[in-house]
């Protein structure tokens, strides 16, 4: 039995030999088993050229509108690409022109910034004024007093309130 | 080609436009060495082969499925007196049984079994379509036709 399969499976049935079919029919003559593996191989092949024979019909009608329709949409596909290299164009001009910002935005930060400080720090030490004396109101007049003029001052004041 | 894979018209048309649109952007890579046809039979093969690898496989087809005609059908042609010719019902009967069992198997096997045993092409034909090894193909079709022949006994027996 195993024979029998063998051959129907290794070979297209159509393909078989007139040798090999009449090997076959002799056996499944006597063994049910073959007898329907047989029927069955036989029955895929004529399904087969039946499928076969349709699908040639139905190429041999080929829609008469199949060209403009490949050829609408193989412009449409074209015209997709040329779009969507325009937007990747617009997207990477965008990219650049941050990049270009954020670049220019740190050049500023590097040397101008720093040049600010300096000029603040200049200030301070041209100015004589401590941190404490301009929180506190102190007057640049009062720091050019000589001890004498102070202490005098200070008398002055505590005899008018005498 | 494309009507080999797919009975419904309008996917086959899909698929032919599909190879066609495929060649046109690879017009540069034909290098004119084999045949424009082979090109594009390879082209139209493995596009149809990839639109079946994305459908759903149907299970096996078993007797609960038949209709009344299929069942009356398979008795006729698997009788010793079977007709050798069908007539015009008989044929629609037969390429919708066809493809119900084609639906079964894997898009390689079908293929193989369909353009072997339907069509008769060579071992050697199928392999310079599809790019497979000659061993390749006769192991598709080996499974394919013992699949097929194995799910037609189920149903006759």
């Amino acid at each position: 039995m195993n024979h029998i399969t063998d051959i129907l499976d290794n070979t297209s049935f159509a393909d078989l030999s007139p040798g090999e079919l009449s090997k076959i029919r002799a056996h499944v003559a006597s063994c049910d088993d073959c007898e329907q593996a047989f029927e069955a191989a036989r029955l895929s092949s004529l399904l087969l050229q039946e499928r076969v024979s349709q699908a040639a019909e139905h190429a041999a009608s080929a829609n008469p509108f199949f060209q403009t329709r490949v050829m609408a949409a193989w412009r449409e596909q074209q015209a997709g690409s040329t779009w969507s290299l325009g937007r990747l164009w617009n997207a990477t001009g965008a990219l650049v022109a941050s990049m270009a910002a954020t670049t220019a935005a740190l050049a500023v930060l590097m040397f101008v910034a720093p040049a600010t400080n300096t000029s603040d720090q200049q200030t301070a030490t041209l100015t004589p004024y401590s941190a404490e004396s301009v929180v506190l109101g102190a007057d640049r007049d009062d720091n050019q007093l000589t001890n004498d003029q102070v202490i005098s001052a200070i008398y002055d004041d505590d005899d008018e309130g005498k | 080609m494309a009507h080999r894979f797919f009975r419904d018209r309008g996917q086959a048309e899909e698929a032919a436009q599909e190879t066609f649109l495929k060649a046109f952007a690879q017009l540069k890579s034909f290098e004119g060495r084999g045949s424009m046809e082979g090109w594009l039979t390879r082209i139209a093969t493995n596009t149809c082969l990839n639109m079946l690898r994305s459908a759903k496989r149907r299970p096996e087809v078993v007797n609960a499925d038949l209709s009344d005609d299929e069942t009356e059908f398979l008795e006729t042609v698997s009788s010793p007196v079977g007709a050798e010719t069908l007539n015009a019902e008989q044929k629609v009967i037969a390429v919708d049984l066809a493809e119900r069992l084609l639906e079964t198997l894997s898009p390689e096997d079908r293929l193989a079994l369909t353009m072997i045993d339907g069509e008769g092409a060579s071992v050697n034909e199928v392999a310079e379509v599809t790019g497979w090894s000659e061993s390749k193909v006769k192991v598709r079709a080996f499974r394919a036709r013992k699949k097929a022949r194995e799910a037609l006994a189920k149903l006759l027996g």
